[in-house]
């Protein structure tokens, strides 16, 4: 127990001799989860996208349009000139930009002459949901002035008008009667968030959270094979072959002092997103250390079998860095799961950081408790078992 | 100028004979590019990753509107975006969505079409009370926040269309009425007529236009995007590699040789500089040739493409040698590289798109080159050529040659090419 203590402080000490290691450890992973959830809003601001629309009618029925886009929940209006919004458009700023023209009023739309113009940045999706929003809201504001040319149809074939006077009165009421009814119009749809025992609130942040305490704590245990193969270049290994440590001894006392570490480094990163983020991180501290320690657990032992197929510290080194992006990224550390392609979903099951981004969501956002994360703390000491068992059997110390 | 050459083209010859650096400047980024196209749905041949997402419906209604809006989620219009199944359970199909199996949980309560549409029967007289409302239900999975959304917008959508309907042949009727136009025999065959309008092809009084920047002349691919955001992330990797070689010749005695021979202190730098430029613009050559050959990732114009290149790798350049200027060793110059191209390819826009940052960000995003040179691949991408590209390459042009005078300053104060 001594053995395994002191090489694990000894570890530890060689990591955080260089100043720079902070940085990785902590700084780092901060800033990259301040800056990704800086681009998601939390769940107390208004999410929705922001569609810069230009009013160069400025008239009644632009005024509805604008109003109906305000009512969205899809998108976020923000009146703009022509001139800064197709700026911004251009410098690839804004997604996505509505412009309604001078000369849109209830006489254009009775003659048919009426036409908005919506500028989309193209395979964006966003663009793709705004312009959903956009011909919600023209097609209610269309459609009062419809309704009032219908009645006007309807009524010219049962009795003429006498007079185009008399017509026009006729559209005038018929106008203010549709745009009353749809006024009125009860809210025929409602969205519940899936409720959870503790009626978590949905914070997108979570993830990001999640994704980077991920992505940075399995980067540096996929590096424990820059420790064995820094070990062996120096011959350091081949010293102990001379002292009475077995080979279990060196490894369980390496392993164990980096995952101690990684914890350490979870808990600072939960800490943030607790105290900094106000993320409901706390709410089951038990399932949350189950699922930190088997994920930690899982890179450790990845991070052990690539340390018996490589040679030298730089390829140990590069390799933890390119390993380590590619999981977080298939993984759904970088981008949510459900933007994959179903077959990429279940593709990236057979990587750790996929199990360990699904157990820290089924807390986070879940509000699920320590039987929700059994599966994925089982799939993540399976994974540990595996690795260890192929690290442990490759294991040569020179 | 035989000497720069020289010196430049050893430091090549030695890049490519570090097996570790290559794994890093060329290997690393071809997995990423490939990884993202898989995530992206690329590969797949979708425009975005979103399709088959998991819907329950419960039809409690059993009316019209309610089998018209399950029909909706079950056409062939929808069949790529959804995957629609029937549950008859309002509190299993829930339980669904908490057990992270669907995206979301679509519950038509019982009477939602008769508290549209009156039942046969109903009349229309001055004692007609309009139904009271029925909702329906969309349960939502907060882990799926997109996919949910969607749901939702399309439920809408469908919403619109009834309630699109109902507002059009309601005033038609209303006013007939006032009008004494109808005959009370009839009312209830007017008034049958009341909601077929909902099938009517949708109200066109206001056109919509829609402008898709570029579409007409190239279909924007999103490895355009993502393969060059990732293969300048990597450029800075190769920038601060090349500043190493600096130090390390220095650590190493080959710098003071090169200094006592007849080579003057300019030349040195300048091959060093040289060098570090030859590794960037090889390494981005070979990731857009590589791009392009197994991913046929479309760069848009090729002069627009090389100057650009020449351009980023000039810029990134600079700050290679700022990093180098500023280090002692050659382990502080691989540390500090690994730092600044890790902060650089979020702040630049190498996995997240600008536009979803803050305005601050966006701004600070200028000082890398990722984010410049990300604007100019876009830019070609989109269709555009070499006159499109001024700003972009104007800035990488400037910032690589004010970041290199602020090295040479500081290399000449700290003595660095001295012997």
């Amino acid at each position: 127990m001594k053995k395994i203590f002191a090489i694990a402080w000894k570890d530890a000490i060689i990591r955080f001799a260089s100043k720079t290691e902070w940085l990785f450890f902590i700084i780092l992973p901060i800033t990259f989860t301040f800056l990704v959830a800086g681009g998601i809003p939390s769940g107390d601001d208004d999410n929705r996208i922001r569609l810069l629309v230009v009013d160069e009618a400025q008239t009644s029925i632009s005024q509805q349009i604008i109003s109906e886009l305000e009512n969205s929940t899809a998108v976020r209006a923000e009146i703009v000139a022509r001139e800064d919004a197709e700026s911004q458009f251009d410098n690839r700023h804004a997604s996505v930009v509505f412009i309604i023209p001078a000369g849109i009023d209830i006489e254009s739309l009775q003659n048919g002459s009426a036409q908005v113009e919506l500028l989309q940045q193209p395979n964006n999706l966003n663009a793709t949901i705004a312009e959903r929003a956009v011909l919600t809201a023209i097609r209610r504001v269309s459609s009062s002035i419809s309704a009032a040319q219908n009645a006007v149809n309807v009524r010219e074939a049962k009795q003429p008008f006498a007079t185009e006077a008399d017509k026009q009165t006729y559209f005038e009421d018929s106008l203010e009667l549709a745009q009353s009814i749809r006024e009125d119009t009860p809210e025929r749809v409602t969205m519940i968030e899936g409720t959870t025992p503790d009626e978590i609130d949905y914070d997108p942040r979570t993830n990001t959270s999640a994704g980077q305490l991920i992505t940075w704590v399995f980067i540096p245990l996929f590096g424990i094979s820059a420790l064995f193969a820094s070990e062996r270049q120096k011959g350091t290994l081949r010293r102990l072959l001379t002292t009475p440590s077995r080979k279990a001894t060196f490894l369980l006392g390496t392993i164990s002092g980096q995952v101690v570490l990684a914890l350490i480094q979870m808990f600072l990163l939960v800490g943030f997103g607790i105290f900094a983020m106000k993320l409901g991180w706390g709410r089951e501290p038990l399932p949350l250390f189950v699922i930190l320690f088997t994920s930690a657990l899982a890179a450790a032992a990845f991070g052990t079998t690539l340390g018996t197929f490589i040679k030298t510290a730089g390829q140990a080194s590069g390799l933890s860095i390119m390993f380590g992006m590619l999981f977080a990224m298939l993984g759904g550390c970088m981008y949510p799961l459900e933007l994959f392609p179903p077959a990429i979903q279940s593709a990236v099951r057979i990587l750790p950081t996929t199990w360990a981004m699904e157990g820290m969501l089924d807390l986070g956002l879940r509000g699920g408790g320590l039987v929700d994360i059994l599966p994925e703390a089982g799939v993540l000491l399976g994974f540990a078992v595996l690795f260890f068992t192929v690290g442990v059997l490759r294991f040569r110390y020179e | 100028m035989n000497k720069l050459l020289l010196i430049g083209i050893k430091d090549l010859k030695l890049m490519f004979r570090d097996r570790a650096a290559l794994t890093f400047m060329l290997l690393a980024p071809f997995l990423l590019t490939l990884a993202m196209g898989f995530v992206t749905g690329r590969f797949s041949g979708g425009s975005t990753g979103i399709s088959d997402i998991p819907v329950i419906i419960v039809n409690l209604d059993q009316g019209d509107l309610g089998n018209a809006l399950e029909d909706l989620f079950n056409s062939e219009d929808l069949a790529e975006l959804m995957e629609p199944s029937a549950s008859s359970d309002p509190e299993s199909a829930r339980k669904l969505i908490e057990s992270n199996e669907a995206s979301a949980t679509i519950i038509i309560p019982k009477g939602f079409t008769q508290s549209i549409i009156p039942a046969a029967g109903a009349t229309f007289g001055q004692d007609y009370v309009e139904p009271e409302p029925i909702q329906i239900e969309v349960y939502t999975n907060p882990s799926s926040p997109t996919s949910a959304g969607i749901v939702k917008a399309v439920v809408d959508e469908f919403i619109s269309r009834i309630e699109e309907g109902r507002t059009s042949g309601m005033p038609s009727f209303l006013q007939l009425m006032q009008s004494g136009l109808v005959d009370p025999q009839n009312i209830e065959a007017e008034a049958g007529t009341l909601f077929q309008i909902v099938e009517q092809p949708e109200s066109n009084a206001i056109a919509l236009t829609k402008n898709t920047e570029g579409a007409d002349a190239v279909e924007f691919d999103l490895l355009s995007y993502f393969a060059p955001g990732i293969a300048l992330m990597f450029l800075m990797y190769t920038v601060s590699y090349g500043g190493r070689s600096i130090l390390a010749e220095r650590a190493g005695g080959t710098l003071p040789r090169l200094m006592i021979s007849p080579t003057q202190t300019a030349q040195v730098l300048g091959g060093k500089v040289l060098g570090i430029f030859f590794m960037g613009v090889v390494q981005v050559g070979i990731l857009i040739l590589a791009s392009t050959t197994f991913f046929q990732v479309r760069w848009g114009d090729a002069l627009g493409v090389i100057v650009l290149i020449l351009a980023a790798v000039l810029g990134a350049t600079g700050w290679g040698m700022l990093i180098t200027a500023f280090a002692r060793t050659p382990a502080q110059v691989a540390n500090t590289g690994t730092i600044v191209m890790l902060i650089f390819s979020i702040l630049g826009g190498s996995f997240i798109s600008l536009e979803n940052f803050p305005p601050f960000i966006q701004t600070i995003s200028k000082i890398t080159p990722i984010a410049w040179g990300l604007d100019g691949f876009t830019t070609l991408a989109l269709g555009g050529t070499l006159p499109n590209l001024v700003e972009p390459v104007t800035a990488l042009l400037i910032m690589g040659a004010v970041l290199f005078g602020i090295a040479v300053v500081l290399f000449n104060r700290n003595g660095l090419v001295q012997l």
